[in-house]
């Protein structure tokens, strides 16, 4: 029996084949220390209760003198924190105070100013300003006539619980602090460094962030270069990869059925007209291509940041509106020639874009009779946003700035703004004649859209939006323009109009804050927003917009980086496409015969769960950027398509990937399974499963497995006959899998 | 919270999950309609006489109501159908006046109107759908109903002297309106949340599912305070699949792995979003266990998605006596009404499968015997601009406001419109860019119906029906108060 190895020779095996997979460790000394220090609040000495001082009394010169036990709702409080270091120009929208009552419901407190204090004992302490007022707008505020517990967090890492009385002292919360933190003494993580490996958290993490996850290739790549120089290489790496380029697909007829140059020169039914079909009309070949990509590409960043343009700036099959393959590849080039680009050229780009002209109308919108719905959504959800910001993401609202709860926003832009802009984006078409790709009973969906017809667009005047330094806030009217004139002041007016939406300063918070929710976590601070969009507004060298530096900027932030995240508000739920391919990558992803590499065609993995790529049910993405966690008033994107039915259809998925595989056929020529040779390896080597498991909580937890999670696995695998070792890991892999502690990317 | 969860522990086979959801309950600051439960052991009266379960259909995208209830008279006092086509025939978005489906309308002085013609027998159709539900008096239009903070005239939409609803004509914000029938403010909790927030614990002490069952996804409609809707796949997947977890050989590494797939939800809480997504799952393994049987429905149902929802629907009001349950809330969804260009075949083809659905389940509630204890409602994201966008073969319309809604069961006063009245005297807006109920004057206007009617209204209408108390209008309802009545009289 296996299990019955002496001990010294399972160990000895170990050693063996961690050394076998581990001989090329090198540490990347160009690479800093990407863990910031937890902060900790300074308590009453000898006791759980953190150190506060009314507002009114507090003074900096002496900071702790006039401490309180009571505090009253609605009040301003300082607290004291230290075990920080921060970094130029991180301030109090750094902080945010998470608080807890006795409900168990979560409230969040803002921080609002910062002071540096010297106090006894403690090196580099800060007194943080608090009003004790909730700003999720959930729950009604926190039990009053008790303690709450407190929590500061930073950088996506929380302090211990600390009692503070809101109202009043006692109640029960000091008990179930009690209960905390003993239970958290037993489930203490496994630690981040338990192969000498330092900082794997940080790294599997990070591969999962700025690609579609971790290979063992990856994971050596960043090992032996760094994180820095890993990005570098990945901002200048060629895209697509060389052995998987674009599809190139030909621009066929809008009808499919009937003409020779559609599909209809095959029978019906033959393979040849199913295939015609399904490359041609279908958003087969583009799944496909994009899912190989991210499996097997090496430009794995841009892979990512254009999937997540895509769900931005959004265009989709659904409903066959994009028809074709063709349009929807060549919508797809332009976001990713942009993806490291400047964002005007993108939002040039798209504006004319002839899959986007079709999609939001813009194609059919003409001076007699306009469409708003273009003009609508590049406002709302491609530039500027609904409400007015600060550069940190939060809101400016009549009474206060930032808005404090009740406050009334203030509107970016009203509908008589829409309905100017939308003047300006009327007349241009398909440029079906003339153009490089211009072809006879084709529509041309691969060259910009054109002013074909200059008594389409509106010559009239336009108000644009007025804010302070805007460019253009009006366009004069073109009087007595006919002709040529027309098209030339077309053009330049849809510059105008764009420059006029491009330097509004919601433009870094709105695009820096949804790009942060696609690659890093949910819910960001605002001060990581504020970072972002402060390398967006200028990226040292005076240019706005510049994508490669915001990329850069928001996986290199300190909120980003690190090992192991203790905000209970830090990261997100893995989205299908996300979930699917880091599984896949994690284990060895292969065809279906393990001969080769997957085929790509993995949408029966990602469809059941509410992510069918390129076919988004709407304008409004697969799920929206403001979603809210049920039961809290906490971002979460994701969770807009998690229920109870694609929660058990998540399971599913990965039963049909650990138990299963995708067979070859007809659409699938290769298949699609995981190679678990590698992980039964392990098992032969530690019957228990703990190897298997270090190793899982190495590629797919970021080192988060706690005691008792691995404790509930390891009866499970137990359970398996013994000398089933591939029944073995399977059961390893599904719990893991299935876990919603690896749901959740954190 | 020990006290209850111990009860839970006793009163349940299913000790773990249980656990699991008694701790992500706590650690949400939530409490289920499982966790309420164990406080009432007693099963109160079951199905039968006390059941009662409201429906909503909702049109996403904005449904173009001036195109779905038209004037079907030459009345010259009062908007006619020369009024309609003058607006519309020019860019071709009028439907012909031979096509329409003529009603006969009391509150509009006896005048004909008419539904449009895919709302009545269709080609290829199983059903003679619904337009002759209101000539039965089973069908209720409720006209020129709209998101309002409070009730608004044009002079006052335009000097600002009321509050608008905010960010009026754009599609997530007015659907978040709808769903929640807040407007003045972003709400996180939907009004069929809320009520199931009140009524849960009264009504379904031991329901074995959660109050509302969405078959169209996660919609903030659904979502309470402290109850969570359930969410599952339309009839095309089988009531005993849709939340079935696969793959547990009934061995003991099959069962040993099981438990410790449901007990690995119990731990690792800290993380807000670890406990929300243990907190779904757990929900979801619950309800599968009373899912495993039931019973097919008897009338055919339209084999598209939003007949399959519906009937999904059907099926969960059959089981009802299984399922502990005496009130229910349903989300179903149709989409793509968003019809900025080529309006017409989608309108046509939207509505044909609407109304057969819709049909096909008012039959099919008559033969379960509960046809007067489910009511089917609509609600949409917005009217459409009554002038049209773009033209010919192209031709569509823009976002607007005021919309039109149907309302359908043995308890709607039928056969009539509802809804309070314009300035013509009548519910029916007056059909004229630029005129007195649209929100802009001049040439450039669009015709968007500031609503006379709110969505609070309307919604607390049905509320009061579904037994929603008096005293908790104003809880769910926080802005019914700035409203001339909260009863727009059309359930009996």
């Amino acid at each position: 029996m296996v299990n019955q190895w002496p001990k010294a020779l399972v160990a000895t095996f170990a050693v063996f084949v961690l050394l076998a997979v581990s001989h090329l460790q090198v540490n990347a000394f160009s690479d800093e220390n990407p863990n910031s220090p937890t902060p900790i609040l300074i308590t009453e000495p000898n006791t759980k209760r953190a150190l506060a001082v009314p507002a009114w009394k507090f003074n900096a010169e002496d900071p702790t003198a006039g401490a309180e036990q009571i505090h009253q709702s609605g009040s301003d409080v300082y607290l004291f924190i230290y075990n920080v270091q921060l970094m130029k120009g991180e301030g109090a929208n750094a902080f945010r105070l998470n608080v807890q009552d006795a409900k168990g419901r979560n409230y969040r407190f803002d921080v609002t100013d910062l002071v540096p204090v010297a106090i006894k004992g403690y090196s580099e302490a800060y007194a943080i300003r608090v009003r004790l007022r909730d700003t999720m707008g959930f729950w009604a505020e926190p039990i009053n006539n008790a303690d709450v517990a407190v929590s500061v967090t930073w950088r996506g890492l929380a302090s211990e619980k600390r009692l503070l009385g809101h109202g009043n002292t006692g109640g029960p919360m000091a008990d179930l602090l009690e209960k905390h933190i003993a239970k958290a003494k037993t489930s203490e993580t496994d630690g981040s460094d338990y192969v000498a490996n330092r900082w794997s958290g940080d790294r599997m993490r990070f591969l999962q962030q700025a690609g579609f996850g971790a290979t063992s290739a990856l994971d050596w790549r960043v090992r032996r270069i760094g994180v820095r120089a890993f990005l570098a290489e990945q901002l200048d790496a060629p895209y697509p990869s060389a052995d998987n380029p674009y599809p190139d697909i030909p621009l066929k007829s809008t009808d499919s059925t009937n003409v020779t140059i559609g599909c209809g020169m095959f029978p019906d039914g033959t393979l040849e007209r199913r295939i015609c079909n399904r490359d041609h009309y279908s958003m087969y070949p583009v799944q496909k291509w994009f899912f190989t990509e991210a499996l097997y590409g090496q430009p794995q960043l841009k892979h990512k940041v254009s999937w997540a343009l895509s769900q931005i700036w959004v265009i989709s099959g659904a409903g066959g509106v994009t028809q074709q393959s063709s349009w929807m590849l060549a919508y797809h080039k332009k976001l990713s020639e942009n993806a490291f680009g400047n964002y005007r050229q993108l939002m040039r780009d798209i504006t004319l874009n002839p899959g986007m002209g079709n999609y939001l109308d813009m194609a059919r919108s003409t001076r007699n009779n306009p469409n708003e719905n273009y003009p609508r959504e590049i406002l709302q959800l491609f530039s500027v946003g609904l409400f007015r910001m600060n550069q940190d993401g939060t809101l400016i609202c009549v009474e206060n700035n930032p808005c404090q709860p009740g406050d009334t926003p203030i509107p970016t832009y009203d509908q008589a703004t829409v309905d100017n802009f939308t003047k300006v984006f009327t007349g241009w078409t398909f440029c079906n004649v003339g153009c490089p790709n211009s072809l006879p009973s084709i529509v041309n969906y691969k060259d910009p859209m054109a002013i074909v017809n200059v008594n389409n667009h509106d010559i009239t005047a336009k108000t644009l939006m007025a804010y302070e330094g805007a460019p253009n806030p009006t366009i004069p009217a073109c009087s007595g323009c006919t002709g040529e004139a027309i098209r030339t002041y077309a053009n330049a007016s849809l510059e105008q109009a764009l420059d006029n939406i491009f330097y509004h300063p919601n433009v870094g918070p709105f695009v820096s804050k949804l790009m942060i929710q696609h690659l890093v976590t949910s819910d960001p601070s605002p001060a990581y927003v504020g970072r972002v969009a402060g390398v967006f507004n200028n990226n040292g060298w005076g240019v706005r917009g510049d994508m490669r530096a915001v990329v850069r900027a928001i996986l290199l932030d300190p909120e980003a980086r690190g090992d192991v995240k203790t905000d209970p508000n830090f990261g997100k739920l893995r989205e299908p496409v996300q979930l699917a391919t880091n599984i896949l990558k994690a284990l060895n992803v292969k065809n279906a015969a393990l001969t080769g590499p997957s085929d790509g065609v993995l949408t029966n993995y990602t469809n059941g769960i509410g992510q069918n790529p390129f076919n988004s049910p709407t304008v409004f993405n697969y799920f929206p950027p403001d979603y809210t966690i049920p039961g809290t008033s906490l971002l979460g994107p994701e969770f807009g398509i998690m229920t109870t039915g694609t929660a058990i259809g998540r399971a599913n998925v990965v039963n049909t990937m650990t138990y299963g595989q995708i067979n070859a056929g007809e659409n699938t020529p290769g298949g699609t399974r995981i190679d678990l040779a590698d992980l039964q390896a392990l098992m032969v080597a530690d019957p228990t499963g703990n190897l298997v498991l270090d190793e899982l909580n190495h590629r797919m937890l970021h080192n988060t497995m706690s005691s008792e999670m691995r404790a509930i696995i390891l009866p499970a695998i137990a359970a398996v006959g013994s000398t089933d070792t591939l029944g073995r890991a399977r059961a390893a892999v599904y719990l893991v899998a299935t876990s919603s502690q690896f749901q959740v990317q954190r | 919270m020990n006290e209850s969860r111990r009860d839970f522990l006793k009163t349940s086979g299913k000790a773990l999950c249980m656990t699991a959801v008694a701790t992500q309950m706590q650690h949400l600051g939530m409490m289920s309609t499982l966790a309420q439960k164990v406080k009432d052991t007693e099963p109160k009266q079951i199905g039968g006489d006390n059941y009662k379960a409201l429906v909503l259909v909702y049109w996403s995208g904005g449904n173009d109501g001036n195109n779905m209830i038209i004037p079907n008279h030459n009345d010259a006092t009062i908007s006619n159908y020369a009024a309609y086509s003058a607006a519309r025939q020019p860019q071709g978005l009028a439907l012909d006046q031979g096509t329409l489906l003529p009603i006969s309308v009391p509150r509009m002085g006896g005048l004909s109107y008419g539904l449009h013609p895919a709302l009545g027998p269709v080609t290829g159709g199983i059903n003679n759908g619904i337009h002759e539900l209101f000539g039965q008096g089973r069908m209720a239009v409720v006209a020129n109903c709209g998101t309002l903070v409070a009730p608004m005239t044009k002079a006052q939409y335009q000097n600002n002297s009321v509050q608008k609803p905010y960010q009026l004509f754009s599609h997530s914000d007015q659907v978040n309106q709808s769903q929640t029938s807040i407007s003045d403010s972003v709400a996180f909790t939907g009004w069929g949340g809320r009520i199931s927030d009140r009524l849960t614990q009264g009504n379904n002490p031991n329901g074995l599912i959660p109050m509302i069952t969405s078959i169209s996804g996660a919609q903030l409609f659904t979502a309470g305070q402290s109850t969570l809707p359930m969410a599952i796949n339309n009839a095309s997947t089988s009531l005993a699949s849709v939340l079935n977890p696969a793959g547990f050989p009934n061995n003991a590494a099959g069962n040993a792995r099981r438990t410790a797939f449901n007990q690995l939800r119990t731990v690792d809480l800290d993380s807000n979003f670890v406990a929300a997504a243990s907190h779904v799952t757990d929900l979801a393994i619950q309800a599968n266990t009373a899912l495993q049987t039931f019973q097919e429905v008897t009338v055919p149902f339209p084999n598209t998605n939003i007949g399959n929802q519906l009937k999904q629907v059907a099926r969960l009001v059959k089981k009802r006596t299984d399922l502990n349950i005496n009130r229910q809330i349903f989300y179903v969804q149709i989409g793509g009404f968003d019809t900025h260009n080529g309006q017409l075949n989608q309108h046509t083809t939207l509505f044909s499968q609407f109304s057969q659905a819709v049909r096909a389940f008012y039959d099919e509630m008559v033969v379960q015997g509960v046809s007067n204890d489910v009511t089917t409602f609509t609600l949409s994201d917005f009217n459409r601009t009554f002038n049209p966008a773009s033209s010919g073969a192209n031709v569509g319309s823009d976002h607007a406001w005021g919309n039109h809604m149907f309302v359908i069961g043995g308890s709607v006063a039928g056969g009539d419109f509802y809804g309070l009245n314009t300035g013509n005297g009548t519910p029916f807006p007056t059909l004229l860019n630029g005129g007195p109920d649209d929100t802009s004057s001049g040439t450039s206007a669009r015709g968007r119906w500031i609503p006379t009617t709110s969505v609070e209204q309307y919604a607390a209408t049905l509320a009061r029906w579904y037994g929603l108390p008096e005293n908790q209008l104003g809880e769910v309802f926080p802005n019914i108060g700035n409203f001339n009545g909260s009863n727009l009289g059309f359930m009996l």
